[in-house]
């Protein structure tokens, strides 16, 4: 019989959804599920605006999490608009190739916390030769259609289950939005008889 | 230039932003000289009646604050939100989902099911602001937002919160819109944008996700639990 699907709404551009990836991804280690990654273009480039009293406090509080969390975070390098797009693209081809987890894992912390630019090759390859993928395949996943409307369905889907910001987590309909929520998708999990333990 | 500017965008300007967050000491200073002065810390919660994610953080932090030396201000507003936040409507239904999952951490099952219209309980509101801060307050507050959000259902019967302010207070309760926006105004100018929203040494924290936070804080400014 086919696992439980959970879906797992995600931006590289957005730092919660960097705070949600070890734990996000480890529901799929303690519960039989099938976690799908879906990767979505951040809200800037999806022509919504943030304003300047949330960023500024978004950074303070994610400073305050990562801490708590025993997470590094502060040598950011914005991946706004190319960025985003590139590693969007590779986890896609990550997905292919089953190394979605590693290549998420890998790539936020570099963004976040290793100040790497993954809008040039040099940037993406360092990350992409980290995470296990060969270049090659992460280099052709940049150009390929196929690969950027899989990315255009993940967004139009997060908006289509009115949903607005990222992570977001969804199973058998109940959403999830935060990474301060997945203890509560945890117990939920756990309450359907999904423990593996 | 151009590429500076940008380097300035991306990198410079967030990781400064993350250094200065971590400078604690002005802030432990100013808690330490209250305490010399004899003077409690204070944490101002901005919160609105309409939602349950503010019930929970009034419930929870009155729980929680229990045995600090702090003054408890309880600051509700009506008004607020990012402007012209298009998903606005969507959170305030969100928020029901999100409030059944609060209730359950502290106990407590979530009575609504639909949002109610910040207008309807703006009456509270405008009580809360003109009474004098202090336990019957909390008492108050803490009592009204369990009824609300986790033993009622349906339109309000403002008779019965009057009921309660007099078991509170011992006398009717008195409104004052003014002392409502006089909070708004106040949240705006600490800095945030929606509630549930705590201000303490110059920090600000949704309410209702980061209690473990607000703990902390207030242990890191001296203010523990005697």
């Amino acid at each position: 019989m086919a696992e439980p699907r959970v879906d797992y709404f995600y931006s590289f551009r957005s730092p919660y959804s960097y705070l949600s990836g070890p734990r996000g991804f480890a529901l799929a280690d303690n519960f039989q599920i099938d976690l799908r990654f879906r990767g979505v273009i951040p809200m800037m480039m999806r022509g919504e605006s943030v304003p300047t009293a949330k960023r500024l406090h978004t950074m303070r509080d994610v400073k305050r999490e990562a801490d708590r969390l025993g997470m590094p975070f502060g040598r950011i390098h914005d991946p706004l608009g190319e960025g985003a797009t590139r590693t969007l693209a590779v986890s896609e081809y990550a997905i292919d190739v089953g190394r979605v987890r590693e290549f998420v894992l890998t790539a936020a912390q570099a963004i976040w916390a290793e100040a790497t630019d993954p809008a040039t090759d040099e940037g993406l390859r360092l990350i992409c030769e980290k995470a296990g993928l060969e270049w090659e395949g992460c280099h052709a996943a940049l150009s390929d259609p196929a690969i950027a409307d899989r990315v255009e369905a993940n967004t139009l889907e997060l908006t289509q289950i009115g949903h607005w910001g990222v992570p977001v987590f969804v199973f058998e309909g109940e959403q999830f939005w935060g990474q301060d929520r997945i203890d509560d998708l945890a117990l939920l999990l756990d309450d359907a008889g999904l423990s593996r333990h | 230039m151009s590429q500076l500017r940008d380097r300035a965008e991306r990198e410079i300007g967030p990781r400064l932003i993350v250094a200065a967050s971590t400078v604690t000491a002005p802030a432990r200073a100013a808690a330490g000289a209250r305490r010399l002065a004899g003077r409690s810390g204070r944490v101002e919660l901005y919160f609105g009646f309409d939602e349950p994610t503010s019930a929970f953080a009034v419930i929870d932090l009155a729980q929680r604050l229990h045995g600090r030396k702090v003054i408890f201000d309880l600051l509700p507003v009506v008004e607020r939100g990012i402007e012209d936040d298009p998903a606005l409507e969507r959170k305030r239904v969100y928020r029901i989902a999100d409030g059944r999952r609060l209730g359950r951490r502290i106990g407590l099952t979530l009575s609504r099911s639909e949002p109610i219209d910040p207008q309807q309980t703006a009456f509270l509101a405008a009580w809360v602001a003109a009474a004098p801060r202090g336990a019957a307050l909390t008492r108050f507050c803490v009592a009204a937002c369990r009824r609300l959000w986790f033993e009622s259902d349906g339109p309000l019967d403002e008779g019965r919160y009057e009921e309660l302010w007099r078991e509170c207070f011992g006398s009717a309760p008195v409104a004052d819109g003014a002392a409502v926006r006089a909070n708004e105004q106040q949240m705006t100018s600490r800095g945030p944008y929606e509630t549930p929203s705590a201000w303490i040494g110059g920090r600000w924290f949704f309410a209702h996700d980061r209690s473990a936070q607000i703990a902390d804080w207030l242990d890191e400014l001296g203010w523990t639990v005697k």
